[in-house]
């Protein structure tokens, strides 16, 4: 076999190294990305609590606590879901919604915004097991499970 | 605990299966290439010596990362040996003298990324002692305009290394290392004070805080750039502190000042600047120049096209033409020789390196300087990627600085490879 031939040889199958190193490559970057999806849902809940942990009076009232609903409206006026009875509170201040698996808040220009672990929220934020929501001067805990509450 | 001890010890296995997976396959590529390069040129260019040190260095790399490091993100290390076991190979076929040198660095550069992925307090010291090893740094890129010299020895050549012995040191890869250490602890420590929202909804960015960075930034870039025309640092130091500055504030407002800054600069460069107003215009356009000042650029654009698909085969085509390809331009001379193929196997490997230290970046959801660290760590190995690669293709100006893993030059390989031991130390803590 002449050096001319073992050479081509060489660049094919550099070539083709090249190319498997590629779909190695590539086929982990999937799996991996797969495996954080499934990490991602196995951390969904369908079911979730807004527990009350204080209030304008400053007084903790562990006790009272919200089951929400898939759609859930905060605010002053008696018409919402969840009543917040603060006056820096807007007539509908905040909701809270079950999207995809998750649960989402979305400020609804409330005078004095709403805030996600002390910060003020610009847009809808996705919530996690235990996540301080203030609106006003009431604070609440968001409590995720995947059973629906019995009590 | 028993059925996660199991989980873990599984994982571990998955992550060093995916590590040796990647290391032989890129082991192979570099014997082949290695063999094709030893038939088809005269004797010099047998790179044997290389291909033996590369092989101990995956080997001795990878036993020491899963013995100490199990948790690790198995992807890196295997991706920058490739990288680099590539580059030693184009240098040992564009420059023979040099590859010696280069095998020598490669191999002190993965004693380094080891002893700082397994070494504990590399990070912490990183954040502790900032403004020590700032001041350390600066000293030593300001030690450059008055001591600089040139390895080339030519009279006007930019003088940007130090000069120990035989060894030539360049102090502004280091500042790339320091620089987002920097950044990263001081404004890791002002994040929150970023975050807090203005009455009007709008997020409110803390302008005294600011300052600081800011002004010594500019000024960096601004020195580098009228005492040591090296355009190329100058740029990416700016770069990457705008692109972390907006990381850490969201603040759109951050991009769109910074990009307003750069064309004003920019401008007023083209105007004062020799070299910036050459980079601008042979890229604008280099035919009318195409045999002066042009010539590097043309030809790298030759290189590409005589490329084609899969390339001439090592050692088959004529890299040659373009002026110092070891250097800045070794991504056309790979181009020309591996094609295409070649082209986009080196772009995959700079885009998964950036996306895992991304992501290595946001499981550190509780430490805003080691988020921030990781974060900055990627962009920078991705901005000066997507700088030099963009300007080789004439897409961008251009701006020289090396391809990172690639390029000849012991000092970029040095701190490319240490920044990628810090990621690989951040991916062992991070949360899985």
């Amino acid at each position: 076999m002449s050096i001319e031939v073992t050479v081509f040889l060489l660049r094919l199958l550099s070539s083709l190294i090249l190319a498997g190193f590629l779909l190695a490559l590539f086929y982990l970057i999937w799996r991996s990305l797969n495996q954080m999806t499934d990490t991602l849902e196995a951390e969904q809940a369908h079911y979730a609590r807004l527990a009350s942990i204080g209030d304008q009076n400053d007084e903790h009232r562990p006790d009272k606590s919200f089951a929400l609903l898939p759609i859930t409206t905060l605010g002053r006026s008696a018409s919402n879901a969840i009543v917040v009875d603060d006056e820096y509170a807007s007539a509908l201040h905040a909701t809270i919604v079950l999207e995809d698996g998750r649960w989402w808040i979305e400020d609804r220009e409330s005078r004095n915004g709403t805030q996600l672990n002390d910060q003020r929220i610009q847009q809808p934020t996705a919530l996690a097991d235990g996540d301080e929501i203030s609106i006003g001067r009431c604070r609440y805990r968001m409590i995720l499970t995947k059973q629906r509450f019995t009590s | 605990m028993k059925p996660q001890t199991a989980r873990q010890a599984s994982g571990s296995s998955t992550r060093s299966r995916q590590q040796w997976l990647l290391l032989s396959l890129s082991g192979a590529f570099i014997a082949t290439n290695t063999l094709a390069l030893a038939l088809s040129v005269s004797a010099e260019q047998r790179d044997w010596i290389g291909l033996a040190l590369w092989i101990s260095c995956a080997l001795v790399g990878g036993k020491i990362l899963q013995r100490f490091l199990p948790d690790r993100d198995p992807i890196l290390f295997p991706i920058v040996m490739f990288l680099s076991g590539w580059g030693l190979l184009a240098i040992a076929r564009l420059a023979p003298p040099f590859a010696d040198r280069q095998e020598i660095w490669l191999l002190i550069s993965t004693g380094a990324m080891l002893l700082v992925a397994v070494f504990p307090h590399a990070l912490r010291w990183m954040r502790s002692y900032r403004y020590i090893i700032l001041a350390v740094a600066l000293a030593l890129m300001l030690a450059t305009i008055a001591f600089g010299s040139n390895p080339s020895g030519f009279p006007f050549a930019p003088r940007l290394w130090l000069r120990f012995g035989t060894i030539y040191f360049q102090p502004s890869e280091m500042m790339k290392l320091v620089l987002v250490a920097f950044l990263a602890s001081y404004l890791g420590e002002s994040a929150t004070a970023f975050r807090i929202a203005g009455e009007d909804g709008s997020a409110n960015v803390h302008l005294p805080r600011l300052l600081g960075p800011t002004a010594l930034i500019s000024a960096l870039s601004v020195v580098m750039l009228i005492w040591q025309r090296d355009l190329g640092a100058a740029m990416l130091f700016f770069v990457v502190f705008l692109l972390m500055l907006y990381l850490t504030s969201g603040d759109w407002r951050v991009i769109a000042g910074g990009a307003a800054m750069v064309i004003i600069a920019g401008f007023l460069a083209y105007h004062l600047f020799d070299v910036v107003r050459l980079r601008v215009d042979i890229w604008l356009n280099p035919w009318p120049e195409a045999d002066s000042r042009a010539y590097q650029i043309v030809q790298s654009l030759m290189a590409f096209s005589s490329g084609g698909l899969f390339g001439t085969g090592l050692g088959q085509g004529s890299p040659l033409y373009v002026p110092v390809a070891h250097s800045d331009f070794i991504f056309a001379a790979l181009a020309e020789e591996w094609g295409l193929l070649g082209v986009i196997s080196v772009l995959s490997c700079f885009a998964v390196l950036t996306l895992r230290g991304l992501s290595i970046g946001l499981r550190h959801s509780t430490s805003a300087f080691r988020r921030l660290f990781a974060i900055g760590l990627s962009t920078m190995l991705a901005a000066q990627a997507i700088m030099i690669m963009g300007g080789v293709l004439k897409l961008i100006p251009l701006t020289g600085v090396t391809l990172p893993f690639f390029s000849y030059g012991g000092s970029s390989l040095l701190v490319s490879f240490v920044m990628i031991g810090m990621l690989i130390r951040l991916s062992a803590e991070a949360r899985q």
